[in-house]
Formats: C-alpha cells, sequence, structure tokens
C-alpha cells in the first residue's frame, strides 16, 4: 500500500494532537498568556464602552498574534525531542505531508484556543459579535488560517537556528501583515457594524492571501526540508 | 541504474558539513544479502555515511546507488525499501508502545491491524509493557521499540546506527537475531558501531573509517590488530 498524503498528513495531527493533549504544555500556557493579554488592555483602556468596540477587534488579534507565537515556536518541539526531523524525512511518500499536518495541528490549536478566548473577550472588552456572528467567525478562521499557514512555514524555516525564539516573530510578523490588516478591519466591521459594507474588500484580502500563500508554501516546503 | 546484485555502491564519494569532509572520496560495494559493518573512533564518518545511504544527506562529491536507484535524484524509491535505526531511535515519548508502532506503520503506509502491532512488539519481548509511554521505558527498551518499527515494514536494505549501545546481553542477542533473520530473507545489513569486537561477529565485510576516509574493507578475519582497537588520532602539539 502506497503511503499517501492523506494518511500521512493524519498520523502527524494525530500525534501531535494526542501529544499535546497529555503534556497539554503548549495550551494551558497559551490559554492564560491570551487571558492576560486581554485582561491587561481592558485595564489599561477602561470600561469606556466605545474605544473598546472601536478597539476591540485589534486587541483580540494582538492576543490571538503573540499567543499563536507560543505555539508556532513548539510546532516541531516532539520531533527534536525523538531526534530530529530525520525520523520523519526517512518514511517514504510525500514529504509535504509532514507541513500539512504541522499546519493542522497549529489550526487546530488556535481555533480551540479562539473558543475558548472570545468568551473571555466579550466579557472583558465589551465585544458584541453576536448580531454578525458567523461574518465574525469567517473572518476569524481566514486569518487563523493565514496565520498558521505563513508561521507553519517559517517554523520549518528557523528550527534548526539557535536563536530562532528571536528570529521566528522577527521573520514571521512582516509577512503577516496582510493577514493581520484584513483580519483586524474584518473582524472590527463585523463587531462594531459596517454602514459602508467594505467587510467584503477584506475578506477577499484575506481569502486571496491564505490561497496564495498556501500554494507557495506547500510547493518550496520540500526545499526547506531536504538538505 | 539497474537493480543489480550490489545493495549499495558509493564512488568517490566526499560530504562536507560546515567547514569540515565529513567523508573523502568513499567507494564502498555492499552485495545484496549480505552484512557490512562500518567500525572507526567516534567522528570517523560513520553515522553520516549511513545518513548518506539513507538519502537524509547528499554528497558533496562523487555519485551512488542504492538498491539500483540514484543517491541523487531518487530519495523516496530508497526510502520505501530502507529503513534506518538511528542512535536516538526516533520514538516519541509521550505515546505509547502500541502508539507509535501505529504511528510508524501509517507514515510508512503499511497496513497493520492490533494483532499484528502487537506481534511485533511480542518480538521484541514488549508485549507486557505496551500501554507503558515510551519515556518510561529504559534505554534498552526504547532501542527494542525502535526495532520494532522497522519489524513492520518489508526492507531491503536497513541500516543499524549504534544497535548495541544502551542493550543488555539479551538485547545483543535480539539485535544478532534480527541480523540474521533479515540476511535469511534476501535483506542487506549496514551496521555502524563503536563495540567493533561485537559486530565484526556478525560481518561479511568490515569497513574500517578514519577521519572520513575508508582506511579499509575486507573480510573480519583480515582485520589487523590496529583496526580493531585503533590509537585515537590526538592533535598536534
Amino acid at each position: 500500500m502506497k503511503s499517501s498524503l492523506a494518511l500521512r498528513t493524519w498520523a502527524i495531527l494525530w500525534k501531535d494532537l494526542l501529544i499535546e493533549l497529555r503534556t497539554k504544555q503548549s495550551f494551558s500556557a497559551m490559554v492564560f498568556f491570551a487571558a492576560l493579554v486581554l485582561f491587561l488592555f481592558g485595564f489599561a483602556i477602561g470600561p469606556d464602552s466605545a474605544t473598546l468596540a472601536r478597539l476591540g477587534g485589534g486587541l483580540l488579534w494582538i492576543a490571538i498574534a503573540f499567543t499563536g507565537m507560543l505555539s508556532l515556536g513548539r510546532t516541531f518541539q516532539s520531533e527534536e525531542v525523538a531526534g530530529g526531523l530525520d525520523g520523519l524525512r526517512m518514511y517514504p511518500g510525500e514529504i509535504r505531508a509532514i507541513y500539512l499536518g504541522k499546519l493542522l495541528t497549529n489550526f487546530s490549536m488556535l481555533v480551540v484556543l479562539e473558543i475558548v478566548l472570545v468568551p473571555v473577550a466579550v466579557v472583558l472588552l465589551q465585544l458584541e459579535p453576536w448580531g454578525r456572528f458567523p461574518l465574525f467567525v469567517g473572518i476569524t478562521l481566514l486569518g487563523t488560517f493565514g496565520f498558521s499557514v505563513i508561521g507553519t512555514f517559517y517554523a520549518s524555516l528557523t528550527q534548526h537556528l539557535r536563536a530562532r525564539e528571536l528570529m521566528l516573530p522577527l521573520l514571521l510578523f512582516p509577512a503577516l501583515v496582510p493577514v493581520f490588516l484584513g483580519a483586524v478591519n474584518g473582524t472590527t466591521l463585523a463587531l462594531a457594524g459596517d454602514p459602508l459594507d467594505r467587510i467584503g474588500g477584506w475578506i477577499r484580502l484575506l481569502i486571496s492571501f491564505d490561497i496564495i500563500f498556501f500554494v507557495v508554501c506547500i510547493w518550496i516546503f520540500p526545499l526547506v526540508l531536504e538538505e | 541504474m539497474g537493480d543489480s546484485g550490489v545493495a549499495v555502491r558509493l564512488e568517490k564519494i566526499s560530504k562536507r558539513l560546515g567547514w569540515t569532509w565529513a567523508l573523502r572520496e568513499i567507494g564502498l560495494e555492499v552485495e545484496r544479502g549480505s552484512s557490512v559493518v562500518l567500525i572507526g573512533p567516534n567522528g570517523a564518518g560513520k553515522t553520516t555515511l549511513l545518513r548518506l545511504v539513507a538519502t537524509l544527506l547528499k554528497p558533496t562529491a562523487g555519485t551512488g546507488e542504492v538498491l539500483g536507484s540514484s543517491l541523487q535524484g531518487d530519495a523516496d524509491t530508497i526510502r520505501r525499501r530502507t529503513g534506518l535505526l538511528s542512535a536516538r531511535g526516533h520514538l516519541y515519548g509521550d505515546l505509547n508502545a502500541l502508539e507509535n508502532l501505529r504511528f510508524a506503520a501509517w507514515m510508512s503506509g503499511v497496513s497493520v491491524d492490533e494483532a499484528s502491532v502487537r506481534a511485533a512488539l511480542a518480538k521484541v519481548g514488549l508485549d507486557h509493557v505496551s500501554e507503558q509511554r515510551a519515556r518510561e521505558y529504559s534505554s534498552g527498551m526504547q532501542k527494542r521499540l525502535a526495532f520494532a518499527t522497522l519489524l513492520m515494514r518489508r526492507l531491503d536494505l536497513v541500516l543499524l546506527d549504534e544497535p548495541y549501545a544502551s542493550l543488555d546481553a539479551d538485547g545483543i542477542r535480539m539485535v544478532d537475531e534480527f541480523v540474521d533473520e533479515w540476511r535469511a530473507e534476501g535483506g542487506t545489513v549496514l551496521l555502524a558501531t563503536h563495540r567493533r569486537g561485537l559486530a565484526v561477529r556478525k560481518a561479511d565485510r568490515v569497513a574500517v573509517l578514519q577521519a572520513g576516509r575508508l582506511h579499509r574493507y575486507c573480510r573480519p578475519d583480515e582485520l589487523e590488530p590496529a583496526d580493531l582497537d585503533p590509537q585515537p588520532v590526538l592533535p598536534a602539539g
């Protein structure tokens, strides 16, 4: 039986999520860190609901971005502990499955984090996403996918660097500018209302970015991993 | 390149890692169904040579073929038929033995059921601790589990990097039996170790590496005492 891309992707996702479920190392730290960021911002801005509504989308994405860095930094940690990526590379079949598996792991972790984080943000920042909830969810998922696509790729690029904790955000954040632009503006419009109907443009930007970078990253990933 | 009676053929293979030449002009032929042991002091290039044959490294110079496929361009074909047991085993400490084997099977594209996974564990003597996480195993037990991941695949070439490390007498016997079994089924074994006395017992041929060069390639009975216990090369001055 040939090792299919889907089976290998599933295997990596299953293995990484199972390890995370058992150790809870990444996720606990992510939840506490994200809640702390939201609490500090909410505390600093105060109870001015108009300001909170205007800044809410941006604050939510600051929490997601900083917390996401914790997850991305640990993308290949289970492989390092097991003796490096040689173990995965030595298996036959499509090497892009490693990227897809790690991408889905990061995406799943961030989505679960957001499920916990959004109710916290609703309370602390007095957000009201319920009016345009499907739009709010859609924009958050598109932004999270874009963040995971490029974040996973840069995590693989910096995994061998000694100063990777420093290099990963330095390289990653400039590349993520289009995602943050689309996600922050789209989320703000979904939360605070969109009388001029500008939200469609930000959604198109997010979709374009996600597709282009997904194709580029998956195409060049073997060059990053192979010597 | 054809699928001939030679499992591994290296011609003037060199490999540079950073500024250091890890291998220099290695020429080696390993016949199918044979067992070749690489010996040499630390830093001689044994692991680099195994990683190169496993297609995890590309040669800086020279050409080679493994199981009839070119080292330079046909990595996936080689990986389908080659297994590497590295010194660290590539196990996930937070998964138990069954889960580690299931993952290895999925990644290799091997269709396995629960019974065959348990059979592989029984063969390495770990069936009684199959639900225990790998991190709770002793290093010898981890080595046995790593062997089990190879047993589930049908391999034509097995590369073993320091397989005797951390093993007790039973474990050493287990490695010997595996080597015999693989060879009986027509498989080829390339084994690197610093435990020279142990390894050459099972070798058809021995390759002595020193400072990245192939110092000698011969039958075990042609080895000189200095090959089995070479003096470490000390820096001058």
